[in-house]
């Protein structure tokens, strides 16, 4: 009997020993972090960059020695644009990958339907969502976004057409978490500026023709037309614009407007397309590393994911401990306006490990937050096509 | 909102000779095979772009690249099946239309692996809309890119039903449909009949996705968008009938684009929906039955 007993403690030892080294794994083995980018559906032009930017990152760091001795090991998940496969996609991530940080999530519908995980989870969630319900939601802090949100977004817009002359404005809206809220914006700040917002039309971008939806907005005879789109829908509705013979002014954000866009619909058919975004810091070293990088100007979400792993890491090593409460708790600290003024994570983490405060400025802009989340300030960019190319407009 | 209706028929009326012709590929497949195969999705993708390539990479004119859109997708059905579906028909219609559900993923997304994602457009040019002037009713805007679409795909339709009503191989593919046991006794080769339903519908499939991109855009999605209209389509005039599934087509298109005078335009995906509800409700084998001519 005593014999069976000690085989059987012997057994359970045996078996329980992967799990034991596990454990000490998880204190001592590689640091966790996850990426959640739209590889496939409306984002799919903009994951791939953003993760080729962030997996940079890391070999960069990894080769400098990683974060406390131990190396970052990134896992990649495709959200597809789409809240319910982001949702398994994240699932994946907290619970079998164990991931302390997940970053890129793009689409503002998809990170409304996974902030709830990461903050149930204790995960940090760095995302590049415009919607101003994102921050509103009750996330005690886990929600960290560099994008400016769509009231800070839509009211530039709206001070840039009231200035250009546009007298009336009709606003066109893929349906998003964020289209109504920034057509309100549009018109409370056009209404101050003497200017009119004379409707929207919130449409589904899963159709293939918006030809009675455009007839709604031209029937209005707008100067301007404000159109909150995606690039696929874009692509509809800059044709069906030009067929119908509109030649007011088009306005539109940066991430719909990108060099594919005029590619497919061609040069006559965008002409004069405006296009705003929130502007990197173009003068940073970064933006001039992500650049060579990339082999291309960067779009903005990839200057953001560079400073989202950038400010993990960080965080990270000034917490000492690679948790995502640890990120939540050194987030901010990292951006030490008193600290000495870095640009890449290496250089911040040498700085750390030495004992001295970091202020943290990166690629996308000074990295600042407010305390619910959202970035303080941050400049933007208006571009117009000509000719079948981008011209930078103007810088605020 | 009543001088919106004339422009808004137009608009209906367009886009469903648009949806007509992947309506008819879906429901050929369907009376000879007798499963629904979703996979006409991914099929009305690949002829967009196959068509894409053979106008822009080998400057073919837009009549040409549409017989190569038919071709290509025809081929793709024709393997797609050989290689996935054939193998599960023993095991019922329900498995087969499952299976052709993921068929179209895997292809959606090898098309995105091959092209990326980005939308992309024909060389063709942007033709500014015609305006007619209909008197006391308005004036309305008539695109010459869908007169053109609308003609090539009641070309397609002609040479269709001549086929099926007027050649020895079109009738053998109508007996299968009607009596599959009766046809094999009579010595016609079911899985002739099969390939050849696979065939013609998913080239019918790949050139109305190259109809529908002319008109918008190519993009990997393409097909994606517009499988519940054709679904719905094919369900209102009735599973299996191709008279059915034209008529189908200008219901769902004229009902979504008047959809607009009473709701939203947010809800207008949701008149596919409400119009199986409704017909498979009253008249569950569809507007006209299932009769395949």
């Amino acid at each position: 009997m005593t014999l069976r007993l000690r085989r059987r403690t012997a057994l359970l030892g045996s078996l329980a020993a992967p799990f034991i080294s596990r454990l000490a794994a998880a204190q001592t083995g590689p640091i966790r972090l996850g990426t959640l980018t739209p590889q496939t559906g409306a984002g799919g032009p903009y994951g791939p960059p953003m993760v080729k930017t962030v997996q940079a990152v890391v070999a960069d760091i990894n080769a400098a020695g990683g974060v406390l001795g131990r190396k970052i090991e990134l896992v990649s998940e495709d959200d597809e644009t789409n809240p319910d496969s982001a949702v398994r996609a994240a699932r994946k991530l907290i619970d079998v990958e164990k991931v302390s940080a997940i970053i890129g999530t793009w689409a503002s519908a998809v990170t409304t339907a996974v902030a709830p995980l990461c903050w149930e989870n204790k995960v940090m969630l760095f995302t590049v969502s415009g919607a101003d319900s994102i921050t509103k939601l009750p996330h005690n802090g886990y929600i960290i976004r560099t994008q400016p949100n769509t009231y800070l977004q839509s009211g530039m817009a709206a001070q840039f057409l009231a200035k250009s002359g546009a007298k009336s404005v009709f606003a066109l809206s893929a349906q998003t978490p964020f289209a109504v809220d920034s057509y309100n914006r549009l018109a409370e700040v056009l209404a101050a500026s003497g200017a009119k917002a004379l409707g929207d039309v919130i449409y589904d971008p899963a159709k293939t023709s918006f030809r009675s939806e455009i007839d709604q907005a031209l029937k209005t005879k707008p100067d301007a037309l404000f159109l909150n789109s995606y690039t696929p829908d874009l692509a509809v509705i800059l044709r069906e614009l030009y067929r119908a013979g509109y030649e007011g002014k088009k306005f539109t954000y940066g991430y719909a407007a990108n060099a594919k866009l005029i590619e497919s619909v061609g040069a006559e058919v965008a002409e004069g397309l405006i296009s705003f975004a929130p502007s990197p810091d173009l003068d940073s070293p970064s933006y001039a590393r992500i650049k060579a990088l990339l082999g291309n100007e960067p779009d903005p979400y990839s200057c953001q994911v560079y400073d989202h792993i950038s400010l993990a890491a960080l965080a990270i090593a000034k917490a000492g401990a690679a948790t995502g409460s640890a990120i939540h708790d050194s987030v901010r600290a990292v951006g030490n306006r008193a600290g000495s003024k870095v640009t890449d994570a290496v250089a911040g983490l040498k700085l750390l490990a030495a004992g001295k405060e970091v202020n943290f400025e990166g690629a996308s802009g000074p990295c600042k937050f407010t305390a619910l989340g959202d970035i303080e300030g941050c400049r933007f960019r208006f571009d117009v096509a000509e000719k079948g190319k981008y011209r930078l407009l103007s810088l605020i | 909102m009543i001088g919106d209706f004339p422009q808004l028929l137009i608009n209906g009326l367009l886009a469903g000779t648009q949806l007509a012709v992947p309506a008819i590929g879906f429901t050929t497949v369907f009376a000879v095979l007798r499963f629904p195969n979703f996979a006409v999705a991914s099929h009305a993708t690949i002829g967009a772009y196959a068509g894409y390539l053979a106008n822009t990479a080998f400057g073919l004119p837009a009549g040409a690249a549409l017989l190569v859109a038919f071709l290509v997708a025809g081929l793709f059905g024709v393997a797609s099946d050989e290689i996935v579906l054939r193998r599960l028909r023993s095991s019922g219609p329900l498995t087969v239309a499952i299976a052709s559900v993921a068929l179209t993923i895997v292809l959606e997304n090898a098309v995105r692996f091959g092209f990326g994602n980005d939308p992309r457009g024909y060389d063709l040019a942007v033709l500014r809309d015609w305006r007619v002037d209909l008197g006391w009713l308005g004036l309305v805007r008539i695109g010459p890119q869908q007169v053109i679409n609308a003609g090539a795909a009641a070309i397609a339709m002609a040479l269709l039903f001549g086929f099926l009503g007027f050649t020895r191989t079109g009738k053998m593919m109508r007996a299968v449909a009607d009596n599959p046991m009766l046809a094999a006794l009579k010595g016609i080769n079911a899985e002739t009949v099969a390939r050849l339903a696979n065939f013609i519908g998913m080239g019918l499939a790949g050139y109305g996705g190259m109809l529908i991109a002319m008109d918008t855009a190519v993009d990997p999605l393409t097909g994606f968008r517009v499988m519940l209209s054709i679904f719905a389509a094919a369900v209102v005039g009735g599973l299996g009938s191709i008279p059915g599934a034209v008529l189908g087509a200008f219901v769902i298109g004229v009902g979504e684009e008047m959809s607009v005078l009473l709701f939203d335009p947010t809800y207008r995906t949701a008149v596919g929906f409400f119009a199986i509800l409704i017909v498979l409700t009253l008249r569950p084998r569809g507007l006209l039955g299932e009769r395949a001519v």
